[in-house]
């Protein structure tokens, strides 16, 4: 077994950052472009991505920190001092991805703080007084969401010592699941939280019930979308380390069949991660997109959707942080 | 004999304008640093390793982590057995290996806080412990996995060429250990060291070139053998070292 110097901590910190960098983003672009659009659900959905996007960026930001030699020596003994040693990162930049990386992840934790104030009141609408700050935060949101999502990929995938992440396939895949986990992050915030949408039956409630379930068919039908870039993302991943030679396509086998990572990265991030959901989606969007059918998924349906679609956005960080580490160049 | 006084007199250079140098030292050196003025890197360290007379008896890595106070269980320098073939057809050298000093340093960039660098003045990598904050990325961008946490510190480190020995002029401490030789250091940019005549007259080889690091540390009889490039179905290799994690990457 090879020593792995990322484990856990930067696992769950690429995955976490990722969904509150995407739940930042779509917030952000629905915002734009919807509204108060449907019933000012629109509004709605980007009040959930608005209200989410901290939390996991937050949480993923304070697990990294476990990961820091200086933290776990400062565990280890004590040293009060070794702590905090992690501000050496903010009083310098340089080119180093990692270094960009933090300042614009500080930067985007703390816009997407402050845009999550702007729809903390239980009455925010989108004509309150805070539309001007909430539609600039929302403006900025969307370049840093996709910064902090792609950044993570180009930090794994500049380095030739680590053959399996060095490809820039990397980033593009980190940014689109990162949109999807964001998406399925703020559906199953309203899912949960949400106020019950009208079933077939529910037309008593003027429209409300009608346009939410509109609303919530354009998020999966786009979450199919992003899982169907994923999956091509994917195989361009594949496609370009496996049919080069040397180094890429040695380290890649470690995830194609017979590799040591097969298993869990076909069923954990494809079959669960993207194929579950997808199917279940469709079975859901296609009578609505080809026969006009009206959109209801169970609440339930929803919820197992949203969790599959994460549980396989953490498989992807965790295949692919584990993967980079136990290849490495090949010969002496 | 009158280069090795030209090299010594340039290492106490840099000894010495570390420490304040005496008026006298100045005057000494003054050769040094005409050719420092040029803007060139006036000291260019680099190691060659004769892998033919290395009996891999590990007095280097001992020396070194005695040099150190190395901690349990971490090596800034290390010797690697590789065996191959099968009876009667068969092999069994001797890798030693540390911190290339590289020329294009992949740990450099990738430091976020600027506490791995270049030295300008002889060219080895070093890391600043005030400042390193142990993300590791370094550990990861190094092809040659020289680099570990130390657990003291909790911030990177790896060999540094003995930087405290050869600012005062004296050979890295393996260099002065290994009963067999195996080991020369010295100064590049004088074409009458050892180590610049081997590297012109031998051929040297460097580890992982590919990589495109340009070494510092250059091979004599290396075996580059790894476990990944067995050919022949069936072939033996085996590459093993006395470190925890087993496996090169
Ligand atoms: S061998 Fe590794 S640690 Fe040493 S200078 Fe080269 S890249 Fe950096
Ligand atoms: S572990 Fe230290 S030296 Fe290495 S990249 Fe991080 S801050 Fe720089
Ligand atoms: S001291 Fe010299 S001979 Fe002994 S293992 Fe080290 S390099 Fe080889």
């Amino acid at each position: 077994m090879q020593e792995l110097n990322w484990g856990l901590p930067v696992i769950g910190y690429l995955f976490l950052a990722g969904v509150g960098a995407g739940a930042y983003t779509v917030s952000s672009s629905v915002l734009l472009r919807g509204g108060g659009g449907f019933g000012g659900d629109h509004f709605n959905i980007a009040r959930f991505g608005a209200l989410l996007a901290p939390i996991p960026m937050i949480a993923g930001t304070g697990m990294i920190i476990f990961e820091l030699g200086t933290f776990q020596a400062a565990v280890a003994q004590g040293d009060i001092g070794l702590f905090f040693k992690w501000i050496n990162l903010f009083l310098t930049i340089n080119l180093s991805p990692m270094s960009i990386g933090s300042w614009v992840l500080a930067l985007c934790i703390l816009a997407s703080v402050l845009y999550a104030y702007t729809f903390l009141a239980k009455e925010s609408a989108p004509d309150d007084d805070k539309k001007g700050l909430r539609q600039g935060l929302a403006w900025v949101g969307v370049p840093l969401g996709i910064a902090v999502a792609i950044y993570t990929g180009v930090m794994l995938g500049i380095m030739p010592s680590r053959p399996f992440w060095n490809s820039p396939v990397l980033a593009l895949l980190f940014l689109i699941s990162s949109m999807s986990t964001g998406v399925a992050g703020i559906l199953l915030l309203r899912a949960m939280f949400g106020k019950a949408h009208a079933t077939a039956t529910g037309e008593s409630s003027s429209d409300g019930g009608k346009s939410a379930d509109r609303a919530t068919y354009l998020l999966a039908s786009s979450d199919v979308l992003l899982i169907g870039f994923e999956v091509l993302a994917i195989i361009l991943f594949i496609m370009f380390a496996k049919l080069n030679i040397g180094n890429p396509g040695y380290a890649v086998s470690i995830i194609l069949p017979g590799g040591e990572l097969a298993t869990m990265f076909w069923f954990g991030v494809v079959v669960v991660g993207l194929l579950l959901p997808v199917l279940i989606e469709l079975r859901y969007v296609v009578p609505t997109l080809l026969y006009q059918q009206p959109y209801a998924m169970p609440r339930s349906i929803e919820m197992v959707v949203c969790a599959v679609v994460l549980v396989g956005g953490f498989m992807l960080r965790y295949v692919v942080v584990l993967a980079g580490q136990m290849t490495g160049p090949m010969g002496i | 004999m009158k280069a090795t006084a030209t090299t010594i007199s340039r290492r106490d250079l840099v000894g010495n304008i570390g420490k304040g140098a005496t008026l006298a030292a100045a005057v000494t050196v003054l050769p040094g640093k005409a050719k420092a003025a040029l803007g060139n890197q006036s000291v260019h360290y680099a190691m060659v390793i004769d892998a033919r007379k290395c009996t891999g008896c590990h007095a280097c890595s001992v020396a070194c982590k005695t040099e150190f106070e190395v901690p349990l269980g971490v090596h800034r320098s290390w010797v690697e057995y590789v065996e191959k073939g099968t009876y009667p057809d068969v092999s069994r050298s001797f890798l030693p290996r540390l911190c290339n000093q590289c020329d294009v340093p992949l740990c450099v960039p990738v430091c976020p806080t600027g506490a791995t660098y270049k030295r300008k003045e002889d060219g080895i990598v070093v890391v600043d412990a005030d400042i390193c904050i142990g993300c590791k990325y370094c550990m990861q961008a190094c092809p040659y996995d020289v680099r570990f946490i130390n657990p003291n510190t909790g911030t990177a480190d790896k060999c540094d060429f003995c930087l405290h020995r050869v600012t005062q002029g004296l050979e890295p401490s393996c260099v002065n250990t290994c009963q067999g030789r195996a080991r020369i250091f010295g100064d590049l940019n004088d074409p009458d060291s050892e180590v610049a005549k081997l590297v012109a007259t031998e051929p040297v080889t460097v580890l992982r070139q590919e990589m495109g690091t340009k070494p510092n540390v250059f091979y004599i009889g290396a075996d580059h053998a790894d476990e990944s490039d067995t050919r022949v179905p069936g072939q033996y290799i085996r590459v093993d070292t006395h470190r925890p994690v087993l496996e090169r990457r």
